[in-house]
Parts: C-alpha cells; structure tokens; sequence
C-alpha cells in the first residue's frame, strides 16, 4: 500500500496523486485566465498518464464542471459574466451540438471519420491561433505607439451595419454591445458542431467568436465563456456517464482539487493583464498545441496500436 | 486503515490452492512422477483504493535436475485494438481496428534458463510457452499475409509489454536442492495495470527439452470497498453515477468559489 498511490475503479490504473492534481492546477489557471475548459490540453496529457482515452475525455468533461463552476462564480462576483448572451450562446451550442454528433455518425458511416477530426482539429486551432496572435500583437503595438484603432473602427462600421439588419435586436448590458439574438445563436450553434466533432468543449473557439465577432470585451468574455462551458460539460459528463460509463470520479475528483483552485488563481492573474496580453498568451498556447498535433500526424509513433475507443 | 491492516495480514497467509499432478512423459515417469508441486501464495488480491500491484510469491518443489518454467495467463479473449496508418499517404492516424484472437489479457513467463535452451520448439508450441509458439496461437482476423501477420504480432507484444502485461525472462527462479529433490520460488511484482480476473498459474518441470511435469494455481484478482462500489455503480447505474459526480463537481466548485469570497474584489 503506497498513500501516494489512488486506484481508480473505472480507468482501471493506479496513479500517483500529485500528477492529476497538478494536472488540475496548471489548467484552472489557464480556465480561469482564458475562459477556456482545457479539455485539449488535458485529455491528451491524461492519456499520456496512462488513462484510456475513452475515460480521460469524459472525466475531463466532469472536472470541468468544478473548475468553471470555481470560475464562473469567480467572474460573477465582480460582474463579468453576461447571463443573456451565455443563455443565446447556449441554445446555439446545444442545436449545433445535436447537429455536429449526427454529423460525426455520418462521417463514422463512410469511413474517414478520423481524417476530417484531425483535420478540422488542425485547422481550426491554426487559424484561430494565428489570427488571435497576430491581432493582439498589433493591438499592443498599436497601445504602445498611442495611436487609436481607425481602421478597427471603419471595419467594426462594415460589420455593424450588417448586423443591424437582422431581426431580434437585443442590447446586452453587460457586454455593453447590441446585437441581434441570432448573431449568438448562430455562432454559438457553428461553435458546437465543430466542438462536437473535435470531442472538445469549444471554449478556445468560443473565445474568439466572442471578441471578434460579438465585440464583447475580453474580460466579461472570459466570464461568459466559462458559465457556457460549465452547462455543456454538465450535458458532456452526464452523456458520457449514462451511455458509455467513462466517467472516473476519483480521477475527477483529484483533478478538480486542482482546477477548482486553479481557476481561481487564473481569475485573480486574469484581472492583472490587459486583453491583448490574455489574447497573445491564449493563442501562443493553441499554437504550440497545434504544432504538437501536427508533429504526432507526421512523426511515425512509438506504438501501432492502442485501445479501441477516443480518437 | 483497519480494513487495510486486515487484508495486509490476509497476504501474509500462504494458502495451498490446487495441486494438480500430470505425468507428461511415461519413459521418465518412474523417476519423476507425482513431484511437481505448486503454490502461490497471496492468491486472491483485493483492488482497494490505496492498490498500487501487489508482491506474488510462486513456489513449491520438483524433482531433481528438472528445469522450471512458470508460465502466468488470464483467460482467452478476442481483443479489438485501434490500428495507426498513414493516411492520404502522408498523415499518421487512426485508420481501423484490429482484432486478436485467442490471446489473453496477461501473459507472464518466467523460466530457470533461457527457454529455448530447455525447451524444444514442438514443446513449447504444445504448451503455448513463448512469443513464436504464442504467434502460432493467435488469430489476427481479417489478415492472411504472414509478413503483415508478423508485423502486427510484433506490434502487438510491444504494446502489451509497454502496458506491463506481457512479459518473459528467464534466470529469476530459485531453486534450492532437498533430501527429496528441489525447492523452487520465485517473487513478482504484480502490476496494478492486471485487471480484475481469474489468472492461471502453470508450472512446467522440465528435462531433456520436454516437458516431464506440469502443476496448475489460480489465483483471483478482484476489486473491494469504494473502489467495486464505484466501478459497479458507473457501470449498472450510469444515470445516478453521472449525477452524483456533476453534483460533486458543482459543490466543489462552489466551495473553493466561496473559500475565496474574502479574497476576491473589483478590478
């Protein structure tokens, strides 16, 4: 007997304990400074440990739960969380998450279900990655010359006028931006289609909708983000739990007495940086994560074969 | 800790399981029949929360001038594991499965001396005692290619013995000579990555490249307390498991949320 040591009864594997919780600490930071669940750093780290990629996936979506639960109500207490906007996010997410699981059986069905995950993986993060950092360096750049953001003005005009056109005009207070309903619900919807086919939550695709396309400031964004994220997760780890019994809740439990005190560290960092330094940090991280995904496709791997279920 | 010191002193109880007595070979019978013997002791070991493996001892006596083979299985399955490919030519993923059959979970072999100079090859095929006789053994569904059957049994003991469930050596067991003939023993560790399952313990004696004795043990592996609790609910009632993990989740949430209150503030 090792008190080091917690054998976990769904994983089936004995682990030291200091690795999950650790584990849950470095992520709530990352949850609680970006808005973001941490489920693509964390299930492939988890699996790295030697837990099935089956069980990782769905404990993470549990741990999640604690961690922007410990989040959300970080950000609520000093006013960052728009309820409206999160619910409009949600309803989109919920569809386009129904939508994306149907779409995944489809793909499963012809065969190249694996190819088109990997792929939208690669992109997607690359895309976002690369757009967030580029644009957050020429805002800091930008903030240090003194200039203002004309061209982001003429541009915000452009967009502004389209969305103006659309129906449900909606003022969301917290934001302090007025849309109509639909913008976030069909963001929200196209957010979980993709989420739903990458097997990820979709915080670090949520993010940037929110900032560039909703024009929502960075730090309510953050808010907002994780009381979204903490509703799917609830959904994720309920799923997962009933229809393929996946979820470890002692693995949970040792990664949530991390996160839950992680976001909260996150939160109060978050409040110490500008936007732009969050947004530049958020995307250097998804771009090492998509370097690190792109490496595993064209690196020949040490092992052939590996337990059927995950992807 | 009162039921850990229990079940730690449970260990330490050798327990005599089954001993089984076979004459293999009839020309040797004479000398050597009914000598064999085998017995392991910690044969039922409880998962509990604080398991991290366990200490096997594997031992009991043979005739004099036999060599040992030790040869630990869990029972036959048909194993379904993912195959990487490369796909469009280029990107290394996942391109399908591959099923294995007649192949157990766990495979130990432990032997006085390497085993191919104790053992001919028709022997160890007869009694499935290392990786080629093993290979001859296993069905690969769906490939008839013997050099791509090769190549996925290969990759197949890498990764059991990656997963610390196969493995083969030779030169750990103990043999001590007797009035009557030889002790042997030798200890393992378990690895807590054994899944629950009834394992079979197999001793061979052998002599002249043949086998001239064989001994059969079992012993249970099984999990206790919280941990069979928990891996029994989340397999037969998902609905609440599931509820019960979102509703912890929630509390601890809350709780370290409001743990913090004091220290939290306007930016």
């Amino acid at each position: 007997m090792d008190l080091m040591y917690f054998y976990l009864p769904v994983a089936m594997t004995s682990i030291n304990i200091f690795y999950p919780i650790g584990l849950g600490l470095a992520v709530g930071i990352l949850s609680g400074l970006f808005g973001v669940g941490g489920g693509f750093l964390m299930t492939p780290l988890l699996i790295m440990l030697g837990i099935p990629s089956t069980v990782a996936a769905a404990t993470d979506s549990n741990q999640i739960v604690a961690a922007s639960t410990s989040g959300t109500y970080a950000h609520w207490k000093v006013g960052n969380v728009d309820f409206k906007m999160g619910f409009h996010l949600l309803i989109g997410g919920f569809v386009g998450g129904l939508m994306g699981v149907q779409a995944i059986k489809i793909l499963r069905a012809m065969g190249n279900a694996d190819f088109v995950i990997k792929m939208t993986y690669v992109l997607m993060l690359g895309i976002v990655g690369t757009y967030m950092f580029i644009e957050s360096l020429q805002g800091i750049k930008k903030k240090s010359k003194g200039h203002g953001s004309g061209v982001k003005a003429e541009k915000e005009s452009a967009i502004g006028r389209l969305l103006k056109s659309l129906p449900l005009q909606t003022h969301y207070e917290k934001s302090g931006v007025a849309h109509s309903a639909l913008i976030p619900i069909v963001f929200g919807g196209f957010v979980g289609i993709l989420a739903a086919i990458m097997g990820v939550g979709g915080g670090f695709l949520m993010v940037p909708v929110m900032v560039y396309i909703l024009r929502m400031p960075m730090h309510v964004v953050v808010g907002t983000s994780l009381f979204q994220i903490l509703f799917t997760c609830i959904e994720v780890t309920f799923l997962q739990a009933y229809t393929n019994h996946t979820v470890d809740f002692i693995l949970a439990a040792l990664l949530l007495l991390g996160s839950t005190l992680g976001a909260q560290i996150g939160t109060v960092f978050g409040r110490k940086l500008k936007g732009e330094q969050l947004r530049i940090l958020l995307a250097g991280i998804v771009l090492v994560v998509t370097v690190k995904i792109v490496l595993e496709l064209t690196l020949t791997p040490e092992l052939l074969l590996s337990q059927a279920g995950g992807h | 800790m009162q039921k850990i010191k229990n079940q730690k002193s449970k260990i330490k109880i050798v327990v005599f399981l089954i001993f089984e007595f076979l004459i293999l070979n009839s020309a040797l019978a004479g000398e050597l029949s009914a000598q064999l013997a085998t017995k392991v002791n910690h044969d039922h070991i409880k998962i509990d929360f604080f398991y991290h493996g366990s200490e096997v001892n594997v031992s009991g006596a043979s005739a004099l001038g036999t060599d040992i083979v030790i040869k630990i299985t869990s029972p036959e399955v048909r194993q379904i594991l993912r195959r990487k490919g490369k796909a469009a030519g280029l990107l290394w993923m996942n391109v399908g499965d591959l099923e294995f059959a007649s192949t157990a979970n766990l495979y130990f072999l432990y032997s006085t001396q390497e085993i191919n100079d104790i053992l001919s090859q028709d022997e160890m095929d007869r009694y499935v005692i290392g990786y080629p006789a093993l290979k001859k053994h296993i069905e690969v569904a769906q490939i008839n290619d013997e050099d791509e059957k090769n190549r996925w049994f290969n990759e197949f003991i890498k990764f059991k013995e990656l997963s610390r469930l196969y493995a083969i050596s030779f030169g750990q067991i103990i043999l001590n000579q007797t009035e009557s003939g030889q002790n042997y023993s030798i200890k393992l560790n378990w690895p807590y990555q054994a899944t629950p399952d009834e394992y079979l313990v197999t001793v061979y004696a052998v002599k002249n490249k043949k086998v001239v004795e064989k001994a059969e043990a079992r012993m249970v592996v099984e999990q206790t307390g919280i941990v069979k609790t928990l891996a029994n609910m989340a397999k037969n009632n998902g609905a609440v498991y599931g509820i019960i993990s979102i509703v912890a989740a929630l509390a601890a949430g809350f709780g370290v949320g409001i743990v913090f209150r004091k220290g939290g503030g306007g930016h």
